[in-house]
């Protein structure tokens, strides 16, 4: 029975059908004795306190029901942000429910429930937003406002208990330094290749004759897998660390951050000279006639009109290198270039899924949040010209 | 004055601009009309040298081209294409003040012509300085072209189908505009169109060119009534031309003694407006009036009809 008002909203259904699956079929917790053992699976109504679990449930049906048929933005995104909140503290709570007092083996991590739960949440979100139609000052406060809460959250202590941090805790200091770490590679890589892609980008544009070879070059690059390039680049790097003693003093070597920086920045280097490239070609011929017909100079067409009009699409080129950078800088961990991707290598190895989680989370937290400022960076530099 | 000496313009065989020569008098438009790819526009933009002559010069006020550096012929030359070239990601002041900017004015004295202007071409500064060109429409984006060829007070301009995107109506209205600051300024202009009816509604003198050729130059009647090719008659249409004729001529060439009833026309209005006038009102006649409104005689359909009689 649907009362006037009252209309089934596609997406939000869909969401609703998620949600309730979670709540119902889905184990919220995993249970372990120590970090490597197999692991007992709790639903809900086992992983938490009653009243609590009651509670959580309850609230994820209004939600599903919120998703499902409520037609308001605000209150829809309201509804699924309080969600996210909710089932985040939960899942601490279950940690604190679950693990016997004073045993500092036993492991509790999230089983595909509350994964399921909080995807679902999440899209909700990101459904309300892209609705709310929100301009870029918008999205990079939004953006703030959630780096916030998860900030206050985990600070907060109230996921100290969750087998995650619980690795974390094991390796502060090297989280932070394998995230510094990472950070350097994906973003001094991209700054590099910035630094030679734009040039390069330009050169191609004024000279027609070099860019298709320079692109297919580049082309060729892309479709070497990474741990291939990774190997290519270890012999020459190791012969001129032993040949120059100075690159050596520079931290240049066969294996390490040195091949994993180049390989990042040779794979950069496509998108941003190709998007370059196709900028400075989308320019109207009309706008660069009157430009020329007015007396700017080559350099003052460059720098007064052709950049300034290909400058959002080289920044799409930025924020594809900036998502790509921050993944693939996962595998430099292979060659010892450290990284995220330690984590995720050393979990594999021993099996300890948790471990690879303290790599992975970050590296697509990480990434998102690259994307959603470039896109909204993007947007900025297209201004009031729309 | 612009003088153009034997210019001419080859791409491998093919030549594109033959040998032309023409002189444009001081503060006078001259246009140059003609078909699609006959050279018009190559012919142009070797005044400005965005294209250089095969052979040939461009005189301006004597002095040969070439001896100016490129960039510096430009700044003293206004320019308008087709579409206009606006820049996008500029304000319309912004726009307008780019060859005063870079020749290096001063901040004062760039805003108080950017105003100056914009309100020249009827645009209100408060509204319009700080728009972008796509919130514009086509008549206001043209308005905001001419007006950024003008701004560093050039003595030359240049355009290239100006008219060519808009519509009837605003075109009118545009070449009006163009009319009334050319006489203000005495800015002397080369008018490039491929349209008969703007060429000889703009035109002191009119340069007809066919592949790659100049065939005729002269003022437009003469255009009209000794036209020096077969394919200058072509252009000029046989049916139109007695009403082009009537166009260029004043109605005080057939200014008769008397009276006649009904609304008067006035003594600075062309014969085709009084023959127009007098076909729609079924009239022998029409009064004529001066600017301040006093009858002064009359035209009607016999006058007219002698004056082209007495014509050679
Ligand atoms: N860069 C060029 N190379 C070869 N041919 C050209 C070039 N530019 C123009 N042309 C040719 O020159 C002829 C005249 O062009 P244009 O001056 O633009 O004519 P119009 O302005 O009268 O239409 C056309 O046939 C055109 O194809
Ligand atoms: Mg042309």
């Amino acid at each position: 029975m649907s009362r006037a008002g009252l209309s089934l909203d596609r997406l939000g259904g869909v969401i609703a059908i998620l949600i309730a699956a979670a709540i119902i079929l889905g184990p919220f917790s995993i249970y372990r004795a120590n970090r490597i053992a197999s692991g007992d699976a709790r639903g809900i109504m086992f992983a938490l306190p009653s009243a609590f679990a009651i509670g959580l449930m309850v609230l994820s049906m209004a939600i599903a029901l919120v998703s499902a048929f409520v037609r308001a933005l605000a209150a829809r995104l309201a509804a699924a942000a309080f969600g996210m909140i909710a089932v985040f503290v939960a899942m601490g709570r279950s940690a604190d429910f679950l693990t016997p007092a004073g045993n500092s083996f036993a492991r509790v991590s999230p089983a595909w429930g509350f994964w399921l739960l909080s995807f679902a949440f999440a899209l909700l979100v990101a459904d309300a937003l892209t609705r709310l139609r929100f301009g870029p000052w918008e999205r990079l406060a939004a953006l703030a406002v959630a780096a916030i809460t998860l900030a206050l959250l985990l600070g907060s202590g109230a996921w100290n208990n969750v087998s995650i941090l619980k690795e974390y805790a094991t390796r502060a200091d090297s989280f932070w330094r394998e995230a510094r770490q990472h950070i350097v590679l994906a973003l001094g890589s991209l700054s590099a290749s910035v630094l030679v892609g734009i040039p390069l980008g330009i050169l191609c544009h004024r000279i027609p004759a070099i860019k298709s070879a320079v692109l297919q070059t580049l082309n060729v690059i892309q479709t070497i897998p990474s741990i291939a390039l990774f190997g290519m680049l270890m012999a020459p790097l190791a012969y001129l660390a032993a040949t120059f003693p100075l690159a050596a003093t520079l931290g240049i070597h066969g294996i390490g951050a040195a091949p994993a920086f180049v390989a990042l920045f040779l794979y950069s280097l496509l998108p941003v000279v190709a998007n370059t490239v196709v900028g400075l070609d989308q320019v109207s011929p009309k706008v660069i006639d009157a430009a020329r017909g007015m007396g700017l100079s080559s350099r003052q067409r460059l720098q007064q009109v052709e950049f300034p009009l290909a400058f959002p699409t080289i920044l799409t080129g930025i924020r594809i290198v900036l998502v790509q950078n921050i993944g693939l800088a996962t595998v430099a961990a292979l060659i010892g270039g450290g990284g995220f991707g330690t984590f995720v290598f050393q979990g594999a190895g021993q099996t300890a899924l948790d471990l690879v989680l303290l790599g992975a989370i970050p590296t697509v937290l990480l990434a998102f949040a690259g994307a959603v400022i470039l896109d909204a960076l993007v947007d900025l530099a297209k201004g009031a010209r729309a | 004055m612009i003088a153009i000496e034997h210019l001419t313009k080859r791409y491998g065989a093919d030549i594109v601009v033959d040998d032309v020569s023409l002189d444009v008098e001081s503060g006078t438009i001259a246009v140059v009309v003609g078909t699609s790819g006959a050279g018009k526009s190559t012919l142009l933009r070797m005044v400005n040298r965005l294209i250089e002559p095969t052979a040939g010069r461009v005189l301006i006020d004597g002095q040969d081209t070439v001896t100016i550096p490129e960039d510096e012929l430009r700044h003293r030359i206004g320019y308008v294409i087709q579409g206009n070239g606006l820049f996008p990601h500029r304000t319309v002041a912004e726009n307008i003040a780019t060859v005063p900017r870079l020749l290096g004015w001063e901040k004062k004295r760039i805003a108080s012509r950017v105003d100056d202007l914009l309100n020249l071409f009827q645009l209100d500064p408060a509204t319009f300085a700080s728009k972008y060109p796509h919130q514009l429409s086509g008549g206001e984006q043209q308005r905001v072209g001419v007006a950024r060829a003008l701004a560093a007070e050039p003595k030359l301009l240049l355009m290239d189908e100006p008219f060519g995107a808009l519509d009837p109506l605003i075109r009118t209205k545009a070449q009006a505009d163009l009319l009334a600051i050319q006489r203000r300024f005495k800015t002397t202009i080369l008018l490039v169109t491929h349209d008969m009816e703007e060429a000889f509604h703009l035109g002191d003198r009119i340069a007809v060119m066919d592949q790659a050729r100049l065939l005729q130059y002269a003022a437009p009647t003469e255009i009209l009534m000794r036209p020096a090719h077969e394919f200058v008659e072509r252009l000029v249409g046989t049916a139109e031309r007695p009403f082009r004729l009537l166009s260029l001529t004043s109605v005080s060439r057939a200014l008769e003694p008397g009276n006649a009833s009904g609304p008067p026309i006035d003594i600075s209005a062309n014969l085709r407006d009084a023959l127009s006038e007098l076909v729609w009102s079924g009239r022998e006649a029409l009064p004529v009036s001066d600017i301040s409104g006093a009858t002064i005689g009359k035209v009607s359909v016999a006058g007219i009809l002698a004056l082209r009689r007495e014509q050679p």
